[in-house]
């Protein structure tokens, strides 16, 4: 038990360690830029979009399906950051050479943006809401909430993935701005995943946000948890894989980062 | 005279050449504008869409890829010799500092231009699209235009993004706002009065606007308006820079603090 609690505050600390130190937007500027501004306006032109190409009948479905995928804004930028910032400023070696438990220390990078991930949806359903109407009386809004939280914890099971490229790429937020805006395609946020090419869809459905994208969209019109208990759960599974695979690339990236001494390679 | 385009071929020929080897350049050119071009082009090109829609799907995407180089690339002229050390030296020497930005604005330019070939390319072998109706001619002018705008942009953008780092976040989360106001993947005219007149301050706005009539025999074809407005705005934020630039030379001169900004 006393193990468990040791771990717990391991975690604690290292997720408060990681907000004051590795967050990428802590100051009013740079969260100003980036978690309103660009959300505001990622809505903005994509509704405008859809509402030139099929109506403004239509255009709920793309401020939601946007306002949804804001939550890649914090799970991939923010947790691929932390690592890119980690090797930025310095302090890699030390990580790797801590005795931390690396589980831990693996999953307490993406708690925050989690967190994070949640706000910026509220910012960008605020958005939709405000400016295009978007009507939620009918939507099954505690099932929505949970959509968010589970397509948050997703988003970053994807962002540890690609953030454990950080460990021997310099470069590794690039890696997030493609990630980032390739979600935007093949996800259904501005049109169905039928309209893609086979393989395309295949993808679609290996990623976070698909599954969870079309509940929110059902919740949100109001369906029932049974209704897209699949959806979800399924969801969860695809979140869960990427965080798994990611921790056994960060395992093994670390060894190798050691082995060639690339933590500080620039 | 010779001396001086010999100095901004230089500065031209080692953006580029760094350009060439930076993933980010790729990202921006390449990358970017194929996503934006493939949402684009799912969203615009339904079966019965009027070929319009389909003019912005093929084109829209390099119209972002052209802007996004032009103000992260052509805009961070005076940063990027902060970041690398060599902002003092390029102060130091004879050659006057708009001409070796001229230079690197310029290399931007041509770098940007590039996106088109990737999204029309997109367009053609992915969509089977194709611009309906080219006017070739004017075409080609509103293209021009519309390059003097980004290069007037880029010019301006430089000593403001080397004075206030804060700028520079604030465009780039702006960005996208951007793409709405100048219209690059659809019409100005679809979005509230307030916002048309907010886009009638930006250049490219006129630019585009032109460009795409140059695709289409429908709607009104006022060129010579559209392109003077272009012109008329971007030299206005030409005669701004030169404000800028005289407080760049201040802080980097005088005061000797611009390294710290």
């Amino acid at each position: 038990m006393s193990r468990v609690a040791a771990e717990a505050a391991v975690f604690a600390r290292s997720t408060y360690l990681q907000y004051v130190a590795l967050f990428q937007w802590a100051s009013v500027r740079g969260y100003v830029a980036y978690k309103v501004l660009l959300p505001v306006t990622q809505i903005l032109f994509f509704v405008e979009l859809g509402i030139y190409a099929t109506g403004r009948q239509n255009a709920l479905y793309f401020a939601l399906g946007n306002a949804l995928q804001l939550t890649a804004n914090a799970g991939i930028f923010g947790v691929i950051g932390t690592v890119a910032n980690e090797r930025q400023f310095g302090t890699l070696p030390i990580l790797l050479g801590s005795p931390a438990n690396r589980l831990v220390t693996f999953l307490s990078r993406a708690i925050v943006n989690v967190i994070d991930g949640i706000a910026t949806v509220i910012i960008g359903l605020l958005v939709a809401v405000v400016l295009f109407g978007l009507d939620l009386q009918h939507g099954n809004l505690p099932l929505l909430g949970l959509c968010v939280l589970v397509i948050s914890g997703t988003t970053a099971g994807l962002g540890l993935m690609f953030g454990s490229i950080g460990l021997v790429m310099r470069d590794a937020i690039i890696i997030a701005n493609v990630v980032y805006y390739i979600l935007l395609v093949v996800c259904g946020i501005n049109f169905p995943v039928s309209s893609l090419p086979g393989p395309l869809q295949l993808v679609s459905f290996i990623l976070p946000l698909t599954r969870g994208v079309q509940a929110a969209r059902e919740a949100a019109a109001g369906a029932s948890l049974q209704q897209v208990a699949g959806l979800l759960g399924g969801e969860v599974l695809v979140g869960l894989v990427w965080a798994f695979g990611g921790y056994l690339l960060f395992r093994l990236l670390e060894n190798y980062a050691r082995r060639g001494g690339l933590q500080e390679a620039y | 005279m010779s001396t001086l385009a010999r100095a901004a071929f230089s500065a031209f020929r080692v953006s580029m050449r760094l350009r060439v080897v930076s993933p980010w350049a790729y990202l921006n050119w390449l990358v970017f504008p194929m996503i934006f071009a493939a949402v684009g082009l799912f969203v615009l090109s339904r079966p019965g869409a009027p070929a319009s829609h389909l003019t912005y799907g093929v084109l829209g995407g390099g119209l972002i890829g052209y802007w996004s180089v032009a103000y992260l690339d052509g805009g961070n002229g005076i940063q990027d010799e902060r970041w690398n050390g060599t902002l003092e030296q390029i102060f130091a020497v004879p050659t006057p500092l708009v001409v070796i930005l001229l230079g690197k604005v310029a290399g931007s330019l041509l770098f940007g231009i590039l996106s088109f070939i990737p999204t029309v390319a997109l367009a053609y072998f992915g969509f089977h699209a194709l611009l309906p109706h080219v006017d070739a001619l004017r075409f080609a002018i509103s293209l021009g235009v519309l390059s003097f705008t980004f290069f007037a942009i880029a010019l301006t953008l430089t000593p403001l993004f080397a004075l206030w780092r804060w700028a520079f976040q604030m465009l780039n989360g702006f960005e996208l706002g951007v793409y709405v106001l100048c219209g690059f993947m659809f019409p100005v005219a679809i979005l509230a009065p307030w916002a048309q007149l907010i886009a009638g301050a930006l250049a490219p706005t006129w630019a585009t606007r032109a460009l795409y009539a140059s695709t289409t025999t429908e709607g009104a074809h006022d060129y010579s308006t559209w392109w003077f407005a272009a012109i008329a705005v971007s030299v206005a934020y030409l005669v701004a820079s030169y404000f800028l630039y005289r407080l760049v030379e201040k802080h980097a001169r005088v005061s000797g603090d611009l390294a710290l900004a």
